[in-house]
C-alpha cells in the first residue's frame, strides 16, 4: 500500500496524467508495481472461490467425494454442465435449469426498468425540489429497508389476492418495484445530491420544468449511477427466489427456482458438481451484464456542462 | 383466402368446444419437496399411476421442506390453492384443518380400511376431530446406525445394541485412527443424535413424557441426566472438522471406511446404494433401543385443500386412493427408501434394511412417534437450539442443560 | 410568463411524481409494519390469529439465547463487514481508476461475486475454510505443519468467516459505486491539484474523499441494509453454527416465521430490529431537518 502513496510525490504531468483521462502513463513507476500488486493478490483471493466452482464442476463425483478440493480434475468431464442446463432433475420433470431462463428474462427486464424509472423519479424529486415530507418520506422508506422482506410476504399476498391480482407476472412486476424503491430512490437521491446545484438553477432560469429537467438533464448525467442502479437490480431480481415462488405464477417461475430444486434436496443424493455448474450458468446473464457495463463508467459531462 | 381459414377456425373451435370429454380432464397440481434424481424417480411412481388412472399429475416441486410448505400455504390462502400438498407426518398441517381449508379423506380411509394397515401413531398423526384430513405414504425411519462392516469386523464388533456398546465399539475404532461417529454438525442432525441417545436411555416412556406431555418432572429425573451425559461424551468422537458439514458427506466417510458408524435416517441408504455398496456385505443398519421400543417413524403425508372446481375434486379422490394401493406403495418406497406406510405387503421386495424395518414396524412395542408427531414445530425448534447449545459448549453442565429444556417447556402457549 | 406559475406546476409535478413512492408506502410498507408489530401482540403460530397474549412473545424472545447470540453478531459482524467493504472498495476504486491494463477484466474479477447465488457460493467458502478439507490442509500440506486456520469450526471466531465471505461478495459493488464516484470528479481538480504541486495521498484524502461524501454514503447505507438482511450467508456457509454461534437475527425471523411456524415469535424479533433502526434513524433524521433549508 505504501508504493501507491509515497513513492510518487507529484502526479506525472504532461502525459495527460490526470486519472480517467488521456493515454496511459507509460513509465512503470514503484506506485504503479504498488498499484498492480495490490490488485493482483486482491484478484486471488476474489477468484479463488470460483477456482474451486469451475474444478469442481468438471469433475465426476467421485472424485468430487474423494478428492481434495484445490486438485484440478484428473477425469475431466462437461458432464455435469450438460446435466445442470437440460436434465437435472428439479422435481418429477427433469429438465434442468433452462426450463426457468425465458421467465427468469420475462420477469427481469419490465422489473428493472419500472423499478429504475420510479426510483430514480422519486431521487430526483426528493433532492432538488422542496417537497413537504420529503425527507420524512425518504427517512420511513429506508427505515423499513432494514425489515427482512420476508415478512412482508403474506400481507402482500392477501392484498393482492384482495385487489383480484393473484400471481401473475403483473404481480411479481410490482412487487420487485416495490422491494426495490428504497435502495433505488437512495441511490439516485444521494447521486443528485452531490451534482452541482447551478446545474439544476440554471436549467430553472431557463424555463425548464420538473420532466424535462429529468430527462433532458439529470439522467443522462446520471448515467454511472445508472449503470450501477442496473447492476443492483439485475442481481437483485436475477437472483430473487423467494418473491419469484410465491407471486409469479407456475407459468412464470423463475430460474432460481429450479436453481433450488437442484442444488438444495434435503434427503435427496447432492451432485455437487452439477450443483457448481447450475449456479455459474444461472450467474452468466449477471456477469454479462457487469463485464458489459465497462463503457458506461465513463467520466460524467458534469464538467463540460457547468463550464460551457 | 381469409374466408376459408375463419371458416376452417370456427370449425375447429366448434369441434373442440363440443368435446366435453376432453374438457373433463383430470388435472392435478402437487406441490412437494423431492427434487433430487432418486427423489424425482420415486414421484414418478405415482405421476405413472395416476396418468393410468386417467389424470394428468402437474408437478410443482419446490426444494427445501420449508420452502414448499411456505408456497402451499401462501397459495391456499391466497385463494389458488394446489390440488394435493406435502407435509411431514406430524403437527403442520394443524391451522389449515382449523381454518376448514382441508378437505377429509375418511371415508377412503375407512373403504380401503387405512387404520387397520397402518400403524396407529402414523394414523393418529394425520387424524383430526376423529377424522383423517392426510394421506401418510410411507415411513421413514430416523435413527438408523449405518455402519462400515469392514471396520467393525476389524476390531472384532457386531452391531451395537445400546449405545453404551457404540461406545465401547468406538473406543477400539480410535485406537486404530479412524473417526468414531461420523458426524454432520448441524442443528438437526445435533438434535438428531440427541433424540436417539434419549430413546435409547429412557425409553419410550421419557420419549413420550418430554414430547408428547412436557412433563417436566420426567426431564429432571435420572433418564434424562444419563442420556444428556452419554451426549456429551460422544463429543469426543466426531472430527474437528464435522461442524457445517451435509449429512451426506458424513456418509461418504463411513462409506469409504474413513469413519465406523454415522446416525442417520434410512435416505442414507441411497448414498450407499450409489457407491455400490451391499448391505449385509459392505455396510450395516441397526435400530438401538436398549429400554424398548426403538423404530422412530417419520415419514411424509399429503393434504386436499377444498377446491372449488368438480373435476379437480375428483382429480384428488382419485389421486388420495392409488396413494396407499399396497403395488404403487412398493414401487415408490423401493425408490424413497422409506418403507411402506401398510405393513400388509410383501416385504420380500425390498431390501435388507427396509425388511428389517418392516419387522421392527409391524411390531407394536417397536413403534415410536417422531417429534414432528408429538410436538409442534415452534417447540421442537426450540429445543434444537438448545440441544445444538449444548452439543457444542462443553463448558455447560447438565444442570444447565436441564434448565434450558425446561423453561423452553414452559414457554409453550 | 410567470415565475410563480411555473414554478408551482413544475411543483405539483415533483409532489405527483411522489404520489407511486407514497402510496406504496401507505399500503406496503406501513400497513404491513402494522400487521407485523401487531402479529408480534399474539399468539400466532403457522397462520396470524388475533389471540391478545400483550408482551409475552418479547418476553420469550429477550430470554432467548439464540436470538440474543444473533443481536451481538449482527453488531460484530455489521461494524467489521461495513468498514472492511468501504475500505477495500474505496482501495480498488482508486486503484483501477488508475488507468490499469485490462480495466474490463479486473472490474469483472471484483464484482462477479455479487452476481452468484450465495446457496452454493456459501458452500464453496464453507469448504475453503474447513479445517479438514480446506486452506489449512492445504498449507499443512505444503509444509507448515502448524498452520492454523480453523475459524469456522471454532465459536469464538465464526463470525469472522462470516466477514470474509461478506466482504468478498459486497466490495466489489462498493468498488463500482466508488469508480462511479470518481469519474464524476470534475477534471479541473486533478489539473488545480498537480499546479499547486500535491502529493497524490493529499489530494485523495483531502480533496477527493470529501467530494464522494454521496458515494461513500450510498455505499454505507447499502452495506448497513444488507448486514441486516444478512441471511443467505449464514445459512449456507454455516447454517447458524457451531451451535447458534453464527446466527444473525435475518436468520431468526426466517427459520421462525417458515421452518418453526411461529409467526409470533418472528414478527417480536422484526419489530426489534426495526425499533432499533428507527431509534438510530430518528435522531438523525431530526438533526438533518434541523441543518437543511440551505438548498
Amino acid at each position: 500500500m505504501s508504493g501507491v502513496v509515497a513513492a510518487s510525490t507529484t502526479l506525472p504531468s504532461g502525459a495527460g496524467g490526470a486519472p480517467g483521462r488521456g493515454p496511459r502513463p507509460r513509465r512503470m513507476t514503484p506506485a504503479r508495481w504498488g498499484i498492480y500488486a495490490f490488485l493482483l493478490i486482491t484478484a486471488l483471493f476474489f477468484l479463488l472461490p470460483l477456482y474451486v466452482m469451475i474444478a469442481t464442476s468438471l469433475k465426476t463425483m467421485d472424485e468430487v467425494r474423494m478428492g481434495n478440493i484445490i486438485a484440478l480434475p484428473v477425469n475431466l468431464t462437461l458432464e455435469p454442465w450438460i446435466k445442470a442446463w437440460s436434465s437435472a432433475c428439479t422435481g418429477l420433470n427433469c429438465n434442468g435449469i433452462r426450463v426457468g431462463f425465458f421467465n427468469s428474462v420475462k420477469i427481469l427486464l419490465p422489473s428493472v426498468f419500472v423499478s429504475i424509472i420510479i426510483g430514480s423519479l422519486t431521487g430526483y424529486a426528493l433532492s432538488f425540489w422542496r417537497v413537504r415530507g420529503a425527507t420524512l418520506l425518504f427517512a420511513a422508506m429506508m427505515s423499513v429497508a432494514f425489515i427482512p422482506y420476508q415478512i412482508f410476504i403474506y400481507p402482500l399476498v392477501r392484498v393482492f389476492a384482495f385487489l383480484g391480482l393473484g400471481q401473475s407476472l403483473l404481480t411479481i412486476v410490482i412487487v420487485h418495484t416495490i422491494f426495490g424503491l428504497p435502495t433505488m430512490t437512495l441511490l439516485f437521491r444521494n447521486y443528485f445530491a452531490s451534482l452541482p446545484a447551478e446545474l439544476f438553477k440554471a436549467a430553472r432560469v431557463d424555463g425548464a420544468g420538473f420532466y424535462q429537467i429529468y430527462w433532458r438533464i439529470m439522467m443522462p448525467m446520471a448515467t454511472p449511477m445508472i449503470v450501477v442502479a442496473i447492476i443492483l437490480q439485475v442481481t437483485g431480481i436475477w437472483n430473487d427466489f423467494i418473491l419469484g415462488l410465491v407471486f409469479a405464477g407456475r407459468e412464470n417461475l423463475p430460474m432460481t427456482v429450479q436453481l433450488n430444486n437442484i442444488v438444495n434436496t434435503t434427503q435427496g443424493e447432492r451432485a455437487y458438481n452439477v450443483d457448481m455448474a447450475a449456479t455459474m450458468l444461472t450467474a452468466l446473464l449477471p456477469l454479462v451484464v457487469y463485464f458489459g457495463s465497462g463503457r458506461w463508467f465513463v467520466r460524467g459531462i458534469a464538467a463540460g456542462a457547468v463550464k460551457g | 383466402m381469409m374466408r376459408s381459414f375463419f371458416a376452417t377456425a370456427s370449425l375447429v373451435a366448434m369441434v373442440t368446444a363440443a368435446s366435453p370429454a376432453a374438457a373433463q380432464e383430470m388435472k392435478a397440481e402437487v406441490i412437494h419437496w423431492w427434487t433430487s434424481g432418486g427423489e424425482s424417480a420415486a414421484v414418478k411412481v405415482f405421476a405413472d399411476q395416476f396418468t393410468k388412472a386417467g389424470g394428468t399429475w402437474v408437478d410443482s416441486a419446490v426444494a427445501g421442506g420449508a420452502n414448499a410448505r411456505t408456497a402451499a400455504i401462501n397459495r391456499t390462502v391466497g385463494g389458488n390453492p394446489p390440488a394435493m400438498m406435502q407435509f411431514n407426518t406430524g403437527k403442520q398441517f394443524d391451522e389449515l384443518v382449523e381454518g376448514g381449508m382441508l378437505i377429509d379423506v375418511d371415508a377412503l380411509a375407512t373403504e380401503g380400511k387405512w387404520k387397520s394397515v397402518m400403524p396407529e401413531a402414523i394414523v393418529n398423526a394425520a387424524t383430526r376431530n376423529g377424522k383423517m384430513f392426510a394421506v401418510p405414504i410411507n415411513i421413514h425411519g430416523q435413527n438408523w446406525i449405518w455402519f462400515n462392516k469392514q471396520v467393525l469386523d476389524s476390531v472384532g464388533a457386531a452391531e451395537p445394541k445400546s449405545w453404551d456398546d457404540a461406545i465401547a465399539i468406538m473406543d477400539k475404532v480410535k485406537a486404530r485412527g479412524i473417526i468414531p461417529l461420523a458426524f454432520s454438525g448441524q442443528k438437526v442432525w445435533e438434535r438428531g443424535l440427541f433424540n436417539a441417545v434419549l430413546l435409547d436411555k429412557g425409553g419410550p416412556a421419557l420419549w413420550n413424557g418430554l414430547y408428547s406431555k412436557r412433563d417436566q418432572a420426567m426431564v429432571k429425573g435420572a433418564d434424562f441426566r444419563a442420556a444428556a451425559e452419554t451426549y456429551a461424551k460422544l463429543r469426543s468422537y466426531v472430527d474437528p472438522g464435522s461442524p457445517g458439514r451435509n449429512w451426506n458427506d458424513a456418509t461418504a466417510l463411513v462409506i469409504q471406511g474413513k469413519a465406523a458408524m454415522q446416525l442417520m435416517g434410512d435416505w442414507a441408504k441411497g448414498e450407499f446404494a450409489s457407491a455400490g455398496k451391499v448391505a449385509g456385505k459392505d455396510f450395516g443398519c441397526a435400530i438401538i433401543g436398549s429400554k424398548g421400543g426403538g423404530y422412530v417413524m417419520g415419514g411424509d403425508i399429503f393434504a386436499f385443500p377444498k377446491l372449488k372446481d368438480p373435476a379437480a375434486a375428483k382429480a384428488q379422490v382419485t389421486l388420495a386412493k392409488l396413494l396407499v394401493e399396497p403395488e404403487t406403495q412398493i414401487l415408490f418406497n423401493q425408490k424413497k427408501g422409506s418403507i411402506p406406510v401398510r405393513i400388509d405387503v410383501d416385504a420380500s421386495r425390498l431390501d435388507l434394511c427396509a425388511q428389517k424395518a418392516m419387522k421392527l414396524v409391524a411390531d407394536k412395542s417397536q413403534q415410536v412417534a417422531s417429534v414432528e408427531m408429538l410436538a409442534p414445530p415452534a417447540m421442537n425448534g426450540a429445543l434444537e437450539d438448545v440441544y445444538s447449545q449444548y452439543w457444542n459448549t462443553p463448558s455447560m453442565t447438565v444442570d444447565q442443560f436441564v434448565d434450558k429444556v425446561i423453561s423452553v417447556l414452559k414457554q409453550q402457549m | 410568463m410567470s415565475l410563480a406559475r411555473f414554478r408551482l406546476s413544475s411543483r405539483a409535478a415533483a409532489a405527483s411524481s411522489l404520489l407511486p413512492a407514497f402510496l406504496v408506502m401507505l399500503v406496503v410498507y406501513i400497513g404491513s409494519t402494522g400487521w407485523t408489530v401487531w402479529m408480534s401482540l399474539t399468539s400466532s403460530r403457522m397462520l396470524p390469529n388475533n389471540t391478545f397474549v400483550g408482551l409475552r412473545q418479547y418476553e420469550i424472545l429477550f430470554s432467548n439465547d439464540r436470538w440474543l447470540t444473533s443481536v451481538h453478531n449482527l453488531v460484530l459482524f455489521g461494524l467489521l463487514f461495513v468498514a472492511a467493504s468501504l475500505v477495500l472498495g474505496f482501495l480498488l476504486a482508486v486503484a483501477i481508476d488508475q488507468k490499469v491494463r485490462a480495466e474490463d477484466t479486473l472490474r469483472s474479477v471484483f464484482l462477479y461475486p455479487y452476481s452468484m447465488s450465495f446457496v452454493v457460493t456459501g458452500l464453496v467458502w464453507q469448504w475453503l475454510l474447513n479445517p479438514t478439507h480446506g486452506i489449512q490442509k492445504l498449507v499443512r500440506d505444503w509444509g507448515f505443519p502448524e498452520f492454523a486456520f480453523d475459524w469456522i469450526v471454532r465459536q469464538d471466531t465464526v463470525i469472522y468467516c462470516l466477514v470474509l465471505g461478506g466482504v468478498w461478495h459486497a466490495a466489489g459493488l462498493v468498488m463500482a459505486i466508488m469508480l462511479a464516484g470518481l469519474r464524476g470528479i470534475d477534471e479541473d481538480i486533478w489539473k488545480a491539484a498537480r499546479v499547486d504541486g500535491l502529493p497524490v495521498w493529499r489530494v485523495y484524502l483531502s480533496i477527493v474523499i470529501p467530494m464522494l461524501g454521496a458515494s461513500f454514503a450510498t455505499a454505507g447505507v447499502l452495506l448497513s441494509t444488507s448486514v441486516v438482511r444478512l441471511y443467505d450467508l449464514s445459512v449456507s456457509m454455516t447454517n447458524g453454527g457451531p451451535g447458534i454461534a453464527s446466527e444473525v437475527p435475518a436468520k431468526f425471523v426466517m427459520d421462525h416465521l417458515f421452518e418453526r411456524q411461529n409467526i409470533g415469535l418472528a414478527t417480536a424479533a422484526a419489530t426489534s430490529m426495526l425499533v432499533t433502526v428507527v431509534s438510530v434513524v430518528a435522531p438523525y433524521l431530526f438533526w438533518r431537518v434541523r441543518k437543511a433549508g440551505v438548498r
